[in-house]
């Protein structure tokens, strides 16, 4: 158990009450003495009550007030982009495209939607399934099949070693534009997909 | 009767004032004391520049590790054990980071070091403080040989089993600057200027390598001697070079009068540059030219963190002098890091130091994990953070705005 470290100071010598001398006038008893007595009892009272309240409230407002709840992240810090594979097809489209897929990770209890997702590269544009704005559940995760059109080849990046993905996300503490910088194999990837897409196409 | 009812209301508010302390009271005995009281002193040394040009950077890191040994011994984080730091000021030179790092070794009481801040000085303390098995966490080198070794491009080699950094590296800020100033900005003919310090030169050729392949063109190259302040021969270069953006790796000392003297010449057109030029004192050297430049510069915004609110609040109520900078968090977090492995290692042991505790801290170091300033906090199998995340910040109404974050998934 613990002990608080300053206890009361011990006082010296005798401490007993000490009794009235011999000689000393014996105390009123009539009815102005009973009256003063009444007073005294009631002014007593009051004076206690009066500190005990204002010790309490005292206390009271000065408690430790419990913690407010932390505030919750914004949603580039809870939320997380993970590529998993790339499908290169070839559709025989006037735009030629190709797919890959990512899986969108939340490392908290709160859901964050995904309103947009894009590429800051002129020469290509994306679609996703399902379309945007998706929810991605709280602790949860949710595969996303991103289909790539490449409407100009020569504005393409062709051998980006770092490319990025730029996602529009919400959740309850705020709305935010992030880019996700997808890794080494995604970038590989994409410089296959594109040179498959646009082949001997002008540049 | 009177008397009656005023007792019954003295012992109706007596007991109502003691359910009021009863419901507001709480059980403080696990609460700290305002120092730690441990048996044993564990000694966390900091490396960094805290005098001369780089000083602002230096003494924010310095005034963070202090930071965070108050807090674990008024916590008493590790049971027995109070911190101490132990600071040494480097200048910014590699040869006195050596000798630093030598000291730091020889004092027995010092089982982890942050630092450095520069990349040159990280590369010259490595060795000697992986031949004592002696933990060094950098909160701010950023060059990627130093966890990866020099063939990092190629095939990745982890060079040092003790050395860690909470920094994000230059093979990806490089990068992440290209795309940002080709793509975002839409610049694409730009002048490469660089200190030709492992830092600068590093971070200036991941820089152009991603910028040449996103299809940019490198109009020219210069280096400059960080020795100097008078660059308008380069400035002069630049102008005629045609370029539409300048991108300089190298720190603030030599960034802010290079921007003024290139924006002097008659070229208008941004610096950018890497974390090194992150300062305040970038934007003092650089003068009112300087609005539009910009810099990437590891992390997310440390004001944008709920995690880093306490950090802030805590650093001000300290009283430091000087600003906690860009490597504030980073630091702090690479501290606590070195606490939590203490922490480990003492739990471990019956909750004493074990004899040989520097090398059991080291191990420890490869597993530590927790929420710390700048977000989750550990390393790879390389030593480097985790967490990968990096900014983009542009001078406005003198002072760093933030423009774009981004974060390295792969």
């Amino acid at each position: 158990m613990a002990v608080s470290g300053i206890g009361p100071v011990e006082p010296d010598g005798d401490t007993r009450p000490l009794d009235p001398p011999p000689d000393a006038p014996h105390p009123r008893s009539g009815p102005s003495a009973r009256t003063t007595r009444r007073h005294r009892r009631t002014a007593a009272a009051t004076f206690l009550a009066l500190a005990v309240l204002a010790g309490g409230a005292l206390l009271h407002f000065t408690r430790p007030r419990p913690e407010p709840p932390p505030e919750s992240r914004f949603p580039s810090q809870t939320t997380s982009f993970r590529y998993l594979y790339m499908q290169v097809r070839n559709t025989g489209a006037r735009s030629p495209e190709f797919e890959f897929t990512i899986q969108a990770l939340t490392e908290s209890d709160a859901p964050v939607t995904v309103l947009g997702i894009s590429q800051p590269y002129a020469g290509l544009s994306l679609t996703s399934t399902p379309a945007t704005p998706l929810r991605v559940n709280g602790d949860g995760s949710r595969k996303i099949a991103v289909t790539v059109r490449v409407t100009e080849c020569g504005r393409a990046p062709r051998n980006a070693g770092l490319p990025f993905m730029d996602v529009t996300l919400r959740n309850t503490r705020a709305k935010e534009a992030h880019s996700y910088i997808l890794g080494a194999r995604y970038a590989r990837d994409l410089s296959t997909a594109l040179e498959v897409a646009c082949g001997n196409r002008n540049r | 009767m009177r008397q009656r009812s005023l007792i019954a209301i003295t012992a109706a508010l007596a007991a109502g004032a003691l359910t009021l302390t009863a419901c507001g009271s709480r059980d403080d005995n696990g609460g700290g004391s305002d120092s730690g009281n441990g048996d044993t002193t564990v000694v966390i040394g900091v490396d960094a520049p805290l005098t001369g040009d780089l000083s602002a950077l230096g003494l924010g890191i310095k005034n963070s590790v202090d930071l965070a040994t108050k807090i674990a011994n008024k916590e008493k984080y590790v049971e027995g054990v109070t911190f101490k730091i132990e600071a040494l000021d480097d200048q910014g030179q590699a040869s006195v980071g050596q000798q630093n790092a030598t000291k730091l070794v020889a004092n027995k009481d010092v089982l982890g070091v942050v630092g450095p801040l520069n990349s040159s000085v990280g590369e010259a303390m490595q060795k000697v403080f992986d031949t004592a098995k002696l933990v060094e966490v950098s909160p701010a080198n950023t060059n990627p040989a130093l966890t990866q070794g020099v063939n990092w491009a190629k095939e990745k080699e982890r060079p040092y089993k003790s050395y860690f950094r909470t920094a994000t590296t230059d093979a990806i800020q490089g990068p992440f600057a290209a795309q940002y100033v080709f793509n975002d900005a839409k610049k694409k003919k730009v002048f490469v200027i660089d200190d030709k310090k492992t830092y600068g030169a590093g971070l200036a050729a991941t820089f152009t390598a991603e910028f040449k392949k996103l299809g940019g063109q490198v109009v020219g190259t210069e280096h400059i001697n960080p020795e100097s302040k008078d660059f308008s021969a380069v400035a002069t270069k630049v102008k005629n070079s045609g370029a539409d953006v300048v991108y300089y790796g190298g720190e603030y000392p030599q960034a802010g009068p290079l921007s003024k003297q290139i924006k002097e010449a008659g070229a208008k057109i941004p610096l950018v540059g890497g974390d090194g030029i992150y300062s305040a004192d970038f934007i003092k050297l650089a003068g009112a030219a300087g609005a539009g430049d910009l810099a990437t510069s590891v992390g997310a915004p440390v004001e944008s963190l709920p995690s880093a609110k306490e950090f802030v609040a805590n650093y001000k109520a300290e009283g430091y002098k000087d600003a906690y900078e860009a490597y504030g968090g980073y630091s702090y977090d690479s501290a606590w890091a070195i606490i939590e492995a203490v922490k480990k290692v003492v739990e471990d042991n019956d909750g004493k130091l074990p004899d040989d505790a520097r090398a059991k801290v080291v191990d420890a170091m490869q597993d530590v994990s927790f929420d710390g300033v700048t977000g989750q906090v550990s390393f790879d199998e390389f030593g480097d953070a985790t967490n990968k995340q990096l900014t983009v910040y542009t001078v406005k109404g003198g002072d760093w705005a933030t423009v774009k974050s981004g974060t390295f998934t792969g």
